[in-house]
Order: structure tokens, then sequence, then C-alpha cells
């Protein structure tokens, strides 16, 4: 009996592994991937990078400052109203808090949808309504964010202490009375701190939403690529990585504090 | 005891419960059907074994859990047929005090027991946190009726355990209650401080002619400071009467 | 009954919380009151800095419905060319996914800090890994596009070393956490480098390595969506292609069949992830 049991698991094993390597040698196939194409693309990449793009135009720091500044601005006013439009679809899609089960169940659905979405997919569809640009690329991070902070905001009001709440309840509170003094306190930190954590996924989103032209650094690396300018796109890079360690270290620090 | 006016003086029930049920949605039974009236002023204990049903039974007077049958009624109202706004009417004339408090733990003191005046607000207002100074005025002399008059600005999760009861005491109280409802107000406190908190919501209770129904898990707090007793065993009462009726069997019974 | 009031003038039953607890829950409180006033006042600013055409905004907002609208019904007749993409993005995921988790789990055992035969390797290696994930996956797509030309190549070579980048660094630390006695006891016992690592670590990091795998796996397929659009191969670029003829039947089945996708790929790695942590009890 064990012996059987045994040999079925071997045997399930084995399926997996045979599924596997199919399932790589059909990708591999598809797309003419091979270990010589690897090498050989990796070398040209090498090429491409130690000498098209080194050393970077440190010179063109100055022009990259308002591209650099944009990708904040962006990031900081997107985050802010979805926050608070955030705010309150996660009171209809919290199951503590929602007044009705159906507005819980539709709020969860918009979230799910604008999240499940990319970004960069938003701004391709919001291009043609709103041109080329920071307003697009805005609305873009915002669209996304609202997916993003309303699942977040909403699993945080879920856990709020259920104790709280029906004694604020038994004093004879209505619905929005026990929604602001029992739930708001304890929701607040997580707020704020969820906020900070989308204004630091925005900052990343928002470099690459450039790309397809909605303003900031990475419609910068965009066109230095089109133009040919490879060393000003190096230190667009550069500048990109030290805003990222930037805005993660000034979040992380600040969220440590809240909670 | 003896300037204190006792229970047996005063005739009218204010609240009747008559043939309560509770059946939970995953089919738990938590009550079968109980009936008990309190009359004004009264102290009255309730006891039982925990998941006798002594909390379902609190809950479901307010309502902040639906009963599945029987009726409540309170100072002439129907609580159970009671819509919202009546809702609001009757649970802001019961005080609730909680086992574990219950404090909004981020907001401070004097914030949470003016949460014992949402009831008489405008909704808005009170969202807001917007009270008069009357109210204002009056949680204060509350709070320092309870002793923690110097702690009114200082945040809730601040205080100890017994300090937090005497708050959730003064939030109850701000409500001017007729009854106060109180749920295992010491199971989460030392001996001590369970002597201390029993003896503010007596003393507090007795002086003001509020109506109190408490639950309690130890009979010698219930026949210390209950002017009568009611025991609960698996969402039944299997005895009403006062503390000095209270046989050994008889515990034993309701405890089995 | 009889209950002596003026027995005891409040004896506090319990210790006070500590001055340092106090202080550190009032500090947080103000911390985020200025995080507030600041965010508010910057929020003023930025929207100032940026400029915006708000004559623009509004009509613009007003026009997203009407687009909306245009956009029904999608499209399917295109549908072969949708399902090769399709295709495509999850052959280059697979490669890219697949390449970097071989590549790092063979790197990681030379950058953890129990297992790493040298100093200078630990280093060299973890602060390239660190680069490699600190440049965004399309900055890399876009290079690698312009170095060798359209096409899934540079867009599968752009995922696997972002998410090399990422591999190394959860491997490594998910060998640092192997129990440093078990590797003290095949040291003394004898054991060369290579049976130290093979007999002594990769049992107790297999499962960990599997299950970033996974998790990796999905965050690669979100990225291969969009590679396309920079040129690099996949449903991205059917994407870019529909919405620049402006072909909006055709772009609403594609973002159907991506939405549909990726929401697949989510459920089911949710789905893996809660079976997991129920097999290791955590």
């Amino acid at each position: 009996m064990s012996y059987e049991r045994c040999d079925d698991m071997r045997w399930k094993k084995f399926l997996l592994i045979l599924v596997l390597v199919a399932i790589t040698v059909w990708s591999m196939a598809g797309i003419d991937f091979s270990i010589k194409e690897i090498v050989s693309g990796m070398g040209e990449v090498i090429r491409f990078i130690t000498v098209d793009m080194i050393p970077p135009d440190i010179s063109s720091l100055f022009d990259l400052m308002q591209p650099l500044l944009d990708t904040i601005y962006m990031s900081l006013v997107a985050v802010v109203v979805a926050a608070v439009i955030s705010f309150v679809l996660a009171y209809l899609a919290s199951s503590i808090t929602t007044p009705h089960p159906i507005l819980q169940i539709a709020a969860r659905g918009v979230a799910s949808i604008l999240r499940t979405i990319p970004d960069m997919v938003w701004v391709l569809l919001l291009v043609p309504a709103y041109g080329l640009g920071t307003l697009a690329g805005t609305m873009a991070l915002l669209i996304a964010g609202v997916g993003l902070l309303t699942r977040s905001f909403a699993e945080a009001l879920d856990e709020v202490d259920k104790g709280q709440l029906e004694a604020v309840k038994a004093t004879g509170a209505s619905w929005l009375q026990t929604m602001s003094r029992a739930v708001l306190p304890q929701f607040l930190p997580q707020f704020v701190s969820w906020s900070l954590f989308g204004l630091d996924t925005n900052v990343r989103s928002s470099t690459m939403i450039g790309m397809v032209g909605a303003g900031g650094l990475g419609f910068a690396i965009q066109s230095g690529i089109k133009l040919f300018q490879f060393e000003e796109v190096t230190m667009a890079i550069l500048m990109t990585v030290v805003l990222f360690i930037g805005i993660e270290m000034i979040t992380t620090k600040l969220r440590r504090r809240i909670i | 005891m003896s300037e204190i006016v006792k229970a047996d003086g005063i005739a009218q029930p204010i609240l009747t419960v008559s043939a309560l049920k509770k059946t939970y949605k995953d089919g738990t039974v938590a009550l079968r059907g109980v009936d008990f009236t309190v009359k004004a002023g009264e102290i009255v204990g309730i006891i039982g074994s925990s998941g006798a049903g002594k909390s379902t039974l609190m809950r479901c007077i307010n309502r902040l859990i639906e009963p599945s049958d029987g009726y409540v009624y309170f100072d002439g109202i129907d609580v159970t047929k009671s819509n919202k706004h009546q809702l609001r009417y009757v649970r802001r004339q019961m005080g609730m005090i909680f086992q574990s408090f219950n404090l909004i733990a981020r907001s401070t003191v004097l914030g949470n027991v003016l949460n014992g005046r949402l009831g008489y607000m405008d909704s808005v207002r009170g969202a807001l946190g917007i009270f008069s100074k009357q109210d204002i005025e009056d949680a204060m002399s509350i709070l320092e009726r309870v002793g923690l008059v110097n702690q009114a600005h200082k945040r809730a999760d601040e205080l100890s355990g017994g300090q937090q009861q005497r708050v959730g005491i003064a939030r109850a109280l701000a409500q001017k209650p007729k009854l106060i409802l109180a749920d295992e107000p010491i199971a989460s406190l030392d001996p001590v401080t369970s002597e201390n908190i029993m003896d503010y919501i007596y003393r507090i209770c007795k002086e003001d002619g509020i109506t109190c129904l408490i639950n309690l898990h130890q009979v010698e707090f219930a026949k210390r400071y209950a002017d009568r007793i009611i025991g609960i065993r698996a969402g039944r009462r299997v005895f009403e009467g006062r503390a000095q009726d209270l046989a050994q069997d008889v515990v034993q019974e309701i405890y089995a | 009954m009889s209950v002596d009031l003026a027995k005891k003038e409040m004896p506090i039953g319990q210790p006070e919380p500590s001055g340092v607890e106090q202080h550190r829950n009032r500090t947080n409180d103000r911390y985020l009151l200025w995080i507030a006033l600041f965010s508010i006042i910057f929020f003023i600013f930025a929207l100032q800095q940026l400029d915006f055409d708000y004559g623009r905004l509004i009509s613009g907002t007003r026009e997203l419905p009407l687009m909306a609208v245009k956009m029904f019904p999608p499209n399917f007749s295109e549908w072969e060319d949708v399902l090769r993409s399709v295709a495509e993005t999850f052959q280059m995921t697979w490669a890219a996914t697949l390449l970097s988790v071989v590549v790092a789990f063979v790197l990681s055992f030379f950058c953890a800090a129990n297992t790493a035969p040298s100093r200078w390797m630990f280093w060299f290696l973890r602060g390239f890994a660190a680069l490699m994930r600190a440049i965004p996956v399309l900055v890399w797509a876009i290079i690698f596009v312009a170095a060798l030309g359209l096409g899934p190549l540079p867009g599968v070579l752009a995922l696997a070393i972002h998410s090399l980048g990422m591999m190394i660094k959860v491997f490594s630390d998910s060998i640092e956490e192997v129990d440093q006695r078990v590797l003290e006891a095949m040291r003394a016992a004898g054991a060369g480098w290579l049976q130290m690592i093979v007999r002594g670590v990769l049992p107790l990091v297999y499962t960990s390595f599997m299950s970033w795998a996974l998790l990796r796996f999905d965050i690669d397929l979100r990225y291969a969506t969009v590679l396309g659009m920079v040129g690099a191969g996949g449903i991205g670029w059917q994407l870019i292609r529909s919405m620049h003829m402006y072909e909006l039947h055709d772009a609403l089945f594609i973002v159907m069949v991506m939405f549909a996708m990726l929401y697949t790929v989510e459920m089911m790695s949710n789905f893996i992830k809660k079976r997991m942590i129920n097999a290791n009890g955590l």
C-alpha cells in the first residue's frame, strides 16, 4: 500500500517535470530563443552600454531637473487625490463599514479592475482624451492609485477593532457618527501609511508611464534614446535610481514612525 | 447601606424581556426564550458560565444583536419593533459598559466620554465632533466623579485597565442613562481593581437612581452587589431571586 | 450585603504604561499631523507647478465616457493575432523567469553571507543585483531595444535582468536564514563547499526558492504585458498599435484579454501562496 503510494507520487513528479520541460521548449521555440541568442545578445548589450552610454553626461543634469520635479509632482498630486477617492470607496468596500452589501461588491469590483489593468495601459487609453504630457500621466497614476489604495484601505478597515465600533453604536450614535468617532481614529494611521506607500509606487510608475508619453523622467529617457543622446539617457537613469532610493528611504522612515 | 433607597421600594418595571430567543446564522442557539422584568432603580446581576448566552442577552436588549424572536420593552417602548430613529432614542438612554472597555484607543479620555452624547446630537455635528459647551462641562464633571479629571486630555490607551473602565463608566454616564448594561465589566481586571470598579458602578447607580443590569462571571461579586440575581444556563433562565436565596446547589446547577 | 464605599480611595490595580510608551504615542500623532499638513501644502505647490490646462481636464473628462462608448463593442475578429501575442507574452515571461531563476540559483550561493567563498564576491554580486533591480524593467527594455532592435529578445533579456536582481537578493537572503549549526556540523564532518551546498543548504531552501519563483512569475507577467509598448514584443505591442491607429474596438478586446490574463494569474498565485503558507504552517 505504502509502496504503491510512493510509486504514485513519483509518477506525478515525473509528469510535472515533463510538463514544465514541454512548456520551456514551447516558449523557447515560440520566441526563437536559445543560449546562443542570449550570449550574443548580452554581448551586444554590454558593448552598447559600455561604448555608447558611458560616461553619463553630467552637464544634462540641469535640463533633467524639470522632468525629475514633474515626476515628483505628478506622483504626489495623483496620490493625494487618489487617497481621498479611495477613502470613500474603501468605506463602501469594507465588510465592516459598508452601508449595503451590493455597494461593497461594486466598490471591490471597480477597485480590482482599476488595479489589474496596468498603469501603462491607462495612459494609452487616456492620452486621446487628455493629450500627451503630465495631465494624462497624473490621471493614469490617479486611476491605478485608486485601485491600489481602495483595496489596502478596505483591508485596514476590515481589521478595525469591533469592540470600539460596538461601544459607540451602543450610545445611540448614527452611522455617520460611528464611522467618524469610532472607525476614523483607528483607520487614520493606516490611511497615512498606505498613502505614503502609494506615493512610493507612483514615483516608480511615473518614470515608466513617461515612456508612452506622460511626461517626467521616463519621457526624457524615451526621447533621449530616439535622438541617440545615449549619455544623457544614462544620466536620466542615474537620476531615476537616486530618486527611487530617496523616496523609498523617506516613505519607509515615515511609515515606521506612524505605526 | 441605610441611606440608600432599597430597590424593593420602587415598583415600576422599566425593562421587560419576554420569550427572547436568538439563533445565530451558523445555527448556534444562544437564547431559548428568556423572560424577566427589572424594576426602576434595581441592580440585577446575571450569572452563568461563559457561553450561557449572557452577552447575547445584553446585546439583544439594545439590539447590537438582532433577537430572532420575543420582545424587549423599555420604558414603554417595544425595542424589538423600533425603527432606526426610535432605536437611537432607546440606545441613548441605555449606557453600556464592556468587558474590554472598548474605548477609542487613539482618542482622548474626554473625547471618549463625549461620545456618550452622540445619541442626543445632530448626526453631522456629532460626526465632526462639535460638542456644546454644556456637554463638555458635564463630561468634565463626570470625569471628576470617577477621579480622572487630571487625565482628561490623555490618550485613552495610555491609562491602566482600571482607569480605562472608569472612562467606560463615564461614557455611559454622559448619556444620562435610565439603564446601564454592564457586560462583564470586571472580567479583564485584577481582584482589587475589580472591587473598585464594582464600587463605582454600585454607588453611581444608587446615587443617581439608575437601573442596572450586570453580567458577572463570579458569583461572589453578584451576591455582594446585586439586589436580585438571575441565573442563565444554555440560553434559559434557571434561577431568579435575592442573593441570599442563591444556595450552593443552585449555583452548582447554573454552572454545571 | 454591605459595601463600604469610603474604604478605599481609588487604588490603581494595574501598572501605568511606561513614560516612554506615552511619549511614543504622542509623537506618532504629531507626525501624522505634520505629514498631513506638509502633503496639503506640497500638493498645492505641485499642482501649481504642473500648471495643468484645466479646460483640457474638463473637456477630456467629458470625452472619456464618449470614448468608452465608442470602444464598444469589442472587435473579436483579430482573435488569432491577439491569441498569438498572448502566447508570446507568456513565452517571454516563462523564458525570462526561468533564466533569472537558474542564474540566480547559481549566483546566490556566492553572495549569501554564510556560504560566500569570499567577501569580495559577496559585495560585488550584491551591489550588482541592487543595481539591476533599481533600474525599472521598461528602462532596461528601452536600452535593449536600442541595442538589439525590436522583438521579443530584448524584452526577455530586460525582464530577466530585472528579475535576476530580485531573485539574487531573495535567494541569498533565504540561504542566510539557514541554521548556521547545520553548516558547522557538515564542515566539521569534512564536507567540501559543494557538498555542503548540495546536501546541507539546498534541501532547506528548496520550498522558499520555489515560492519566490512563482511570485516573480506573476510580477514578470505583469511587466511582460506592457513591454510591447516600447517595442519589446508581447501583447503590449498589439495594444499600442491599435491605439495609434485609433482602432478602438480592437483596443477594447485587447484590454479585456489582458485583464483576463492578469486576473487569472493573480488568482492562481494567490491560491498557490495560500497553499504554501498552509503547508509551511506559517
